[in-house]
């Protein structure tokens, strides 16, 4: 388990962190989630020793992180960087021995990685001559070269194609199911957060404002929304249920927002009598509703 | 990512300077650069031994005026200095004086290489070529042994103190000219290779950092292995390319100096090379640190020039002491250069080469420049790493001092 405490970091006047503490856990793939200039890149940075925090912790497996533990690690940093000149295979060959794989394995492995990452093809060719999309995929197979223990990706599907944004997510996943590796990546792309996340981390100006499964994300909302769509509906048929309110209206029905003592039993009875409900249900909020909610600047 | 996860040993961290060496060595080997410089340097080289193969100041023919008033005395010891000519596989032309003036006059308007006295010196306009030194000391030797034995036999002891008395004094006429003496000229050969090459890989040092900077490599590379691993690789594998290209050009020039009969004491020359060597390795490991430490302030290959500017200028004053050694080896300017650290790695072999320098100054020279190195590495791995993650606008040396001691990464 990597964990995170009571992080603080400042640049100037600027708190970057405050007080940040959170904790992915084996076997588990958290979304690090929050606005630009949150904090994101600036914890990941820490928990890779690249940076140092002015207070605050960081650990793995109960241990505090030295440069020893800190090589067993596969990070992909937000500023991507490789070797432009130096050629795939030998690259990733090279990364890998410095993160300590034997001389014979570092091969196999650098060889195995872009097999996975589908680009085995481009193997003897410079960094440079690639497509960006391919120089993204190299860069996240030096994050997984050295079969790491740890995974820290700062934004690994920007850049992605959707063949490749499929790609990464089952590596992920296998990463984290087959073999136990905590997997932790920050993401603009909430839709994917919420499709392959076990856990969300959000973070907004230096806080964690949010930490746990959408589902529990979801059950600390306080707003009780339903949809109902009703054929043949008069309109202001809702009106006179007292707590029930209503707050959208879209092409799926209309959508309302109930108080935390109306039965919404009462609001499907009185649909039923203005005419025949076609849909009714609550409405789970996506994760970048719950994200503009939290973060509250919209 | 096989599905099989294999448990990756996890050796400790120990050699990754030597991956990084490696490296480092391997991919500037194959750059064209390094091809080109070397390619450059051995026909630069090629041209001037070939040049001086060409004219005949190297001719293994000498002149040599002999004064006396006895034109059998001097008739026997042109004798004698023909045969230790001979024995060296030289030419000796002799001609008698019964003036020393008229000799002096004649080795003033260059007909001779030097002029012997009938006193025993050995008279050079400027300087004596070294074999026709020794061919006349080889004469001179055996002039005494043949006296000692002809007027009735020696003991060995007898023999022993003949051998052992100081063969033949060297005079010159005038001061010494340093491109008329071969030592010289091979000092000169030397220290302008040794400035190219101090001065040439320490660039490629501080590109190399720059070039992990501009790419962002480095913040992958130092999440794996420490600054101080990342830099001290750098240097080795660098140094090493250094070291291994002076000797591939020395080795070179040496072998064709002496197939073609450029160089008369090709043995004085390997010395030299091995001297140079010497405060290579000392002067580079000195340097590489504050290259480093330059290149890690900026992000951007064009602030190169102006980041090294320090560096540089340090360098090229050395590097003018050092040439101020070729005219007078024994001036206080030279001497005080050959004993600073930053200037030694330049001017002490010059000084050595032209077998000025005494044993006492070379140690002098060689402790400071390993005390001044062992100074400066903890200086520069701690600025190094403050500094390298910092993209962006050049970094201050006051920011990369106090964000060292922040980014500490267990040095």
């Amino acid at each position: 388990m990597l964990e995170l405490t009571g992080l603080r970091r400042t640049f100037g006047d600027l708190v970057a962190l405050d007080d940040v503490s959170f904790a992915v856990t084996e076997g588990h793939i958290v979304g690090f989630v929050g606005p630009n200039g949150a904090g994101k890149t600036t914890a990941m940075r820490i928990a890779l020793g690249v940076l140092t925090p002015d207070a605050g912790h960081v650990r793995w497996r109960g241990v505090p992180v030295d440069a020893q533990i800190r090589r067993s690690f596969g990070y992909m940093p937000e500023e991507r960087g490789l070797y432009p000149k130096m050629r795939v295979l030998e690259q990733l060959t090279y990364l890998a021995r410095l993160h300590g794989v034997a001389p014979t394995d570092a091969r196999r492995r650098a060889q195995e990685t872009i097999e996975v990452l589908g680009v085995a093809a481009r193997a003897k060719d410079r960094v440079e001559a690639l497509s960006l999309g391919n120089q993204q995929r190299v860069q996240l197979a030096s994050a997984l070269v050295h079969e790491p223990d740890l995974l820290v990706l700062d934004e690994p599907f920007s850049g992605l194609d959707p063949v490749g944004v499929d790609v990464l997510s089952g590596v992920l996943r296998r990463q984290a199911t087959n073999h136990g590796v905590p997997v932790v990546f920050s993401s603009h792309q909430l839709d994917l957060v919420e499709r392959i996340c076990d856990s969300v981390v959000l973070i907004d100006d230096g806080r964690i404002v949010a930490d746990g499964t959408i589902g529990e994300l979801r059950a600390r909302r306080e707003r009780r929304l339903f949809l109902v769509d009703v054929l043949g509906e008069a309109d202001g048929w809702h009106a006179t249920i007292p707590g029930v309110e209503l707050v959208d209206t879209t092409d799926d029905g209309l959508v309302f927002e109930l108080g935390e003592d109306v039965d919404e039993q009462r609001l499907l009875d009185l649909a039923r009598t203005s005419g025949d409900v076609v849909r009714f249900g609550p409405v789970h909020p996506s994760l970048a509703e719950l994200f503009r909610e939290v973060v509250g600047h919209e | 990512m096989s599905d099989q996860h294999s448990p990756v040993p996890r050796p400790t961290d120990r050699g990754a300077w030597r991956l990084v060496a490696a490296r480092d060595f391997r991919v500037r080997l194959r750059d064209k650069g390094f091809v080109i410089s070397t390619g450059i340097t051995l026909v630069v080289l090629s041209l001037f031994i070939l040049a001086r193969a060409f004219t005949d100041d190297t001719r293994p023919s000498f002149d040599l005026g002999l004064t006396g008033n006895d034109a059998a005395a001097i008739e026997q010891r042109a004798d004698q200095v023909r045969a230790a000519a001979e024995r060296r596989g030289v030419e000796v032309n002799s001609r008698g004086f019964d003036d020393e003036r008229v000799a002096e006059a004649a080795l003033r308007d260059g007909g001779f290489d030097a002029v012997l006295t009938k006193d025993g010196v050995l008279l050079g306009l400027t300087s004596v070529p070294p074999v026709l030194t020794q061919v006349v000391a080889d004469a001179a030797v055996r002039g005494r042994l043949t006296a000692a034995l002809e007027a009735g036999g020696a003991t060995m002891g007898e023999i022993e103190a003949l051998l052992g008395q100081p063969s033949i004094e060297v005079r010159t006429l005038e001061p010494q000219d340093p491109n008329r003496d071969e030592n010289a000229r091979i000092a000169f050969i030397a220290v302008l290779l040794a400035y190219g090459q101090l001065f040439g890989y320490g660039v490629w040092v501080a590109t190399g950092v720059i070039e992990e900077k501009a790419s962002r490599v480095v913040e992958i590379l130092l999440s794996a292995i420490r600054p101080r691993q990342l830099l001290a690789g750098k240097i080795a594998g660098i140094g090493l390319l250094g070291i291994v290209q002076l000797v591939a050009v020395a080795a070179f020039a040496i072998g064709l100096a002496s197939v073609t009969g450029a160089l008369e004491l090709p043995a004085t020359a390997v010395g030299i090379t091995f001297v140079v060597l010497a405060w290579f390795v000392m002067g580079f490991a000195f340097y590489a640190g504050l290259f480093a430490v330059s290149g890690s302030l900026v992000s951007r290959m064009e602030e190169l020039q102006n980041v090294l500017v320090p560096v540089n200028l340090v360098i090229i004053v050395s590097f003018l002491m050092s040439l101020e050694a070729l005219q007078d080896p024994d001036a206080p300017v030279p001497v005080i250069a050959s004993l600073l650290p930053f200037s030694s790695a330049l001017a002490m072999p010059v000084r050595i080469a032209m077998g000025s320098a005494t044993a006492p100054q070379i140690a002098l020279s060689i402790a400071l420049l390993i005390a001044g190195t062992a100074a400066l590495i903890p200086l520069s791995a701690r600025l190094y790493a403050g500094a390298v993650l910092k993209t962006g606008t050049r970094v201050k040396l006051r920011v990369a001092w106090r964000s060292a001691s922040a980014v500490g990464l267990e040095g």
